[in-house]
């Protein structure tokens, strides 16, 4: 192998995969022919592969086609001179990044320094000897090599982020879709049955949410209605929360249990969700209103959130000390009763919604999410969960929650009688 | 999350303090790892200094109690904040990991 045969630095080559035998390519623009040959016959000697070109513009065009290693261009040459040969290279997208030696019979500070501000690497004096130009030469090929290394790289890097960047977007195009299908599984809003409005706002945390609620006719009489919050966020949070939802269903609850018996249904989900591996798990309230005389049956597996507003008497919640699904597989629930008049509203809720800081650190808290239930009491059903999350993205000061955040609420709008007919 | 590990001839204490939340549980449980791989056998959880703990935080607290009582170990908890209490009472903790007002109590207890 020639003492000079380089590894691989050629356009477009992988260093790994050219024979060893590569040869540089010097492009050498000169326009006194004579000393053009005797620069290239020596450059041939130290085994480089020279292309020759007799003034600037020829050499711009052998550059573009070549993509040679290293150019060694002339200062003085008529039409277009080294210096704006250099210039024009480093407008050139395609070659901006070449390395050009300029060869100058001066070496005046000035001079020098004007070529290197106008695009040359390095000069070369027509006057040096064998071994400055064999020096040269090298470190400009060294230069050229790394340089057309990090570009190599920056392409690879330019590639890898493009592909990351449509993983991305099909990724988010999925949980866009996800959320969408879960979405569409969520009562509709409105009235589930004649003499009850049901409204509802739900913003997760992030695309996907973890807490599920549900309301859903049982039979003529019975109308049952659930929250749940899984621990945690995100897809994980999600899929779980989709899992008991599916528990959840009327259909099954009926085939599994026979009614929608609140103390059963809890008994029988936290035989089947188990506290997870990694410290996931659920709470869970659950009810069934009895349409005809308003009574509604109720438990809950440590979930936090279910306030009853009443017309004439303080927002009170429904809620007492138990365990979350999960945390203990013999775990007992206790139904509680109470009788819904017409204008009393029943909220469920999670705790995403209270939950909030101020941006001082200040919780928000129950009892503030409660006097925005109970001064809600004029407004429409679903003006006052709208004021509650206007009030929880007051406080604070910020439009997305850090956890899902859900409000449901049901309204008896009709006597018993009217949703019994109904 | 801050943890301050306090070893005891009775137990270690893990004073914390910040939020213990699905966002940053990961020092809590590398400290609990930690005390567990000292074949801890009371572990003292200080919850003085913790403002806030959400449904992930809980979990994880449960989780512990439970994987220390397979080891015949255990698990209490130190003076929460009110909010705290109020969440761990809804909850139901304090059947599973009890509640001490100060350390002395605890050590007392634990030793029982």
């Amino acid at each position: 192998m020639h003492p000079n045969a380089l590894q691989p630095t050629g356009p477009g080559l992988d260093s790994s995969a050219q024979p060893e035998t590569f040869v540089a390519a010097i492009l050498l623009v000169e326009d006194e022919p004579v000393t053009r040959a005797s620069m290239a016959a020596r450059l041939t000697r130290l085994g480089y592969r020279v292309l020759e070109a007799e003034n600037g513009r020829a050499g711009l065009d052998m550059a573009r086609r070549e993509r040679p290693d290293l150019i060694i261009v002339d200062w003085m040459m008529p039409e277009m001179d080294g210096p704006t040969f250099c210039e024009a290279v480093r407008r050139d997208p395609l070659l901006k990044s070449s390395q050009i030696l300029l060869m100058t019979s001066h070496d005046k500070p000035a001079q020098i320094a004007e070529g290197l501000v106008r695009g040359a690497d390095d000069f070369l004096s027509k006057a040096a000897s064998k071994q400055e130009i064999t020096a040269r030469v090298l470190a400009g090929l060294r230069t050229s090599r790394l340089v057309r290394e990090l570009e190599t790289t920056s392409s690879q890097l330019e590639s890898s982020l493009l592909l990351l960047q449509a993983k991305q977007e099909e990724m988010e195009a999925d949980l866009h879709s996800a959320a969408a299908f879960v979405h569409s599984l969520l009562p509709p809003q409105g009235s589930p049955v004649q003499g009850i409005s049901l409204a509802w706002e739900y913003q997760p945390s992030l695309t996907l949410g973890g807490d599920l609620f549900g309301v859903m006719a049982i039979d003529a009489e019975h109308l049952a209605l659930y929250i749940l919050d899984a621990s945690g966020h995100g897809v994980a949070a999600a899929l779980r929360s989709a899992s008991l939802m599916t528990f959840l269903r009327a259909e099954n609850i009926l085939q599994l249990i026979g009614s929608y018996d609140p103390e059963q249904v809890l008994f029988e989900a936290n035989r089947r969700f188990p506290l997870s591996a990694d410290g996931a798990y659920f709470t869970l309230w659950v009810g069934q209103l009895h349409l005809p005389t308003g009574s509604l049956t109720y438990a809950s597996a440590g979930h936090p959130g279910a306030l009853l507003s009443q017309t004439q008497s303080p927002a009170r919640w429904l809620i007492r000390s138990s365990f979350p699904l999960g945390f203990d597989p013999s775990a007992l629930y206790a139904c509680d009763r109470i009788v819904l008049k017409p204008g009393d509203r029943l909220f469920l809720l999670s705790d995403g919604i209270y939950e909030v800081s101020s941006p001082g650190g200040e919780l928000w808290g129950r009892e503030r999410f409660q006097k925005t239930i109970d001064e809600g009491k004029p407004m429409s059903l679903s003006a006052t969960i709208a004021s509650s999350f206007s009030a929880a993205r007051g406080w604070q000061q910020a439009q997305h929650f850090p956890d899902d955040a859900a409000v449901v609420g049901i309204e008896m709008t009709g006597d018993p009688e009217e949703r019994l007919n109904g | 999350m801050k943890i301050k590990e306090r070893i005891l001839p009775q137990g270690i204490i893990l004073d914390l303090e910040g939020d213990l939340t699905y966002a940053n549980q990961a020092a809590f449980k590398v400290a609990v790892e930690k005390a567990k791989q000292a074949g801890c056998r009371h572990l003292i959880v200080n919850m003085e200094q913790v403002r806030f703990v959400d449904s992930a935080g809980l979990g994880l607290l449960v989780l512990v109690s439970q994987s220390f009582k397979r080891l015949q170990a255990q698990v209490s908890m130190l003076k929460p904040q009110n909010y705290v209490r109020e969440i761990m009472s809804l909850a139901n903790i304090p059947k599973m990991i009890p509640i001490y007002e100060n350390e002395q109590d605890a050590l007392i207890a634990l030793a029982a």
